[in-house]
């Protein structure tokens, strides 16, 4: 590809790495969509949850069961959420840095980038909030708000790293549907869901078929850590092709 | 003088739609060209065609000798602000201008700022809240300030009142003249602009219709206002562009009249005069339609 070798040679009024970061910054420029408002909605969810925990507990007394209240979900929006954040990332964000003359290379890179960035912070911190979770004894009623359900006995470095995983799964497929979006429009969006329907049917069909066992098996004997492992080169895979079908994206409209 | 932007056959199609149609024609270094043509004639494709924004069907576009398509080292160089241009959500107006000199190495703060005060512009407002004109003033802000060597301004006053258009021309010239830099204006208000324009391309239906140094192109036709009959008189057996009667007073629009044809039409009582380039282009792109019509 011409246009690789073309940030290695010197001319550009601003150098390749710093055209990136520049992208990262621009999506950050206002830190309230993608930074702070998640936090606060997760807090804001956590204090719910333990209210509800501490009025059955109030009512169901001692003889309560110890993991009655280990399977919260509230932590899973924050990856839905980060996925819209992720397309309408690409839908203005793409649209805005063109028009501050960046090339569509360099706008991708520094949008993975920030992506890729921001499943660290959020691995980290939730592995973070995991811990202080432990060790207040599960907010003092023995709740797993953070590393409910599979996560309640894993390490904090395999708590961190199943939502890095689970991040970046959700905001590569996030770049990819905007991509689709920006590219395509609507069309794009209709191509995207048609293409998931196919693929779940295929799914099904093959686990009602033969899949089944080895599916099972997959994630019975494999430890967590392989299982969000096996989500990377899927992740690649959605960036890759977010990529492909951007590099030819007009910025109209 | 060097060519800042050269383009040869360039062509953009949309489907059957021939947005911009086998166009060539080049920019000057330093020049302010003006872009005009009726809405949809196919500017805002031919800005986004030269600034590597859309991919052109055919034809070659240069931009400081390269192609534009993602190449950092011409489009670190130029600024183009559009009028559809979108912006993040979550953007205040004073998100846009602190990202601005990321991306501008030439852009000025503080000059920014002066006309961020003479606009008026509520920078703390989130940008998608904006009225038309203070988003097109947002754009008119980053354009001047950028001082990139090819500013590229597409339509940069829609919605903008007659004051706040000529703070926008007096800023533009003023820090032009101090910044001497090339620039692509279009507009369809071409009278107001006129002035400022030392070049331009008048695109219609795609085609590039004229391509003239804007004192050459006044210079084709003349209007002369006078008596209807002594205009009448005068202008007999030649091309009349325009006419228009207020009571006993004429004035026509004549193409090409020598220095000696002005003198005679001094001599007899009339009053010649440059005519407007508006008029002109009226002329030219209104005609050219009214003939495609009854060919078709």
């Amino acid at each position: 590809m011409t246009a690789i070798a073309d940030t290695a040679r010197p001319g550009a009024l601003v150098p390749a790495g710093r055209r990136v970061w520049n992208v990262v910054r621009l999506h950050v420029a206002n830190p309230w969509p993608a930074l702070i408002l998640p936090w606060i909605v997760l807090v804001s969810i956590h204090a719910l949850t333990w209210s509800i925990w501490a009025i059955i507990s109030h009512y169901a007394g001692p003889g309560i069961e110890e993991d009655a209240f280990r399977y919260a979900g509230g932590v899973s929006w924050l990856v839905i959420y980060m996925m819209i954040i992720a397309i309408q990332a690409m839908n203005a964000g793409f649209r805005f840095a063109l028009g501050f003359s960046s090339t569509r290379r360099d706008y991708y890179l520094g949008t993975v980038t920030f992506f890729a960035i921001m499943a660290v912070v959020f691995g980290i911190g939730l592995g973070l909030l995991a811990l202080l979770e432990r060790a207040t004894d599960g907010w003092g009623l023995d709740g797993s708000f953070y590393a409910p359900a599979y996560l309640y006995d894993a390490p904090f470095a395999v708590v961190a790293f199943h939502y890095f995983a689970l991040y970046l799964l959700f905001t590569t497929m996030g770049a990819m549907i905007g991509a689709l979006f920006v590219r395509w429009r609507a069309n794009g969006l209709y191509l995207y869901f048609g293409a998931l329907a196919l693929a779940v049917v295929a799914l099904v069909w093959w686990l009602l078929d033969a899949g089944w066992g080895p599916t099972a098996d997959f994630f019975t004997t494999n430890p967590l850590a392989v299982v969000m492992a096996w989500t990377l080169p899927v992740s690649v895979s959605f960036a890759a092709v977010g990529w492909v079908v951007l590099r030819r994206a007009p910025a109209r409209g | 003088m060097t060519a800042i932007i050269e383009a040869t056959g360039l062509s953009r199609r949309f489907g059957a739609v021939r947005a911009v149609d086998d166009v060539t024609f080049a920019v000057e270094e330093g020049s302010i060209c003006g872009l005009l043509g009726r809405n949809g004639a196919g500017k805002t494709t031919l800005m986004n065609l030269v600034t590597g924004q859309d991919f052109a069907s055919a034809g070659t576009v240069r931009v400081f000798g390269e192609d534009p398509v993602e190449n950092a080292r011409a489009l670190t160089r130029l600024c183009f602000i559009k009028e559809s241009q979108s912006y993040p959500d979550a953007y205040r107006g004073r998100h846009v201008l602190a990202m601005a000199p990321h991306f501008f190495p030439h852009f000025d703060a503080a000059l920014a700022e002066r006309l961020v005060a003479d606009f008026g512009v509520p920078v703390d407002r989130m940008v998608k809240k904006m009225s038309r004109g203070q988003r097109s003033a947002i754009g008119a802000i980053v354009g001047i300030a950028s001082r990139a060597e090819l500013t590229l301004l597409d339509e940069p006053y829609a919605g903008l009142d007659a004051v706040a258009r000529h703070i926008f021309y007096d800023r533009l010239l003023e820090d032009y003249a101090a910044h001497p830099r090339t620039i692509v204006l279009s507009t369809h208000l071409i009278d107001e602009a006129a002035d400022l324009l030392d070049h331009v391309l008048v695109i219609h239906e795609g085609r590039l219709e004229i391509d003239a140094d804007t004192e050459e192109l006044r210079g084709t036709a003349s209007t002369l206002v006078g008596r209807a009959s002594d205009v009448e008189a005068f202008v007999a057996g030649r091309e009349v562009l325009a006419r228009e009667h207020i009571g006993g007073i004429s004035s026509a629009t004549v193409a090409g009249l020598g220095a000696d044809d002005k003198a005679r039409a001094a001599s007899s009582g009339l009053e010649v005069t440059p005519v407007s380039l508006q008029q002109l282009i009226v002329r030219r792109t209104g005609g050219a339609t009214r003939t495609e019509e009854a060919a078709s």
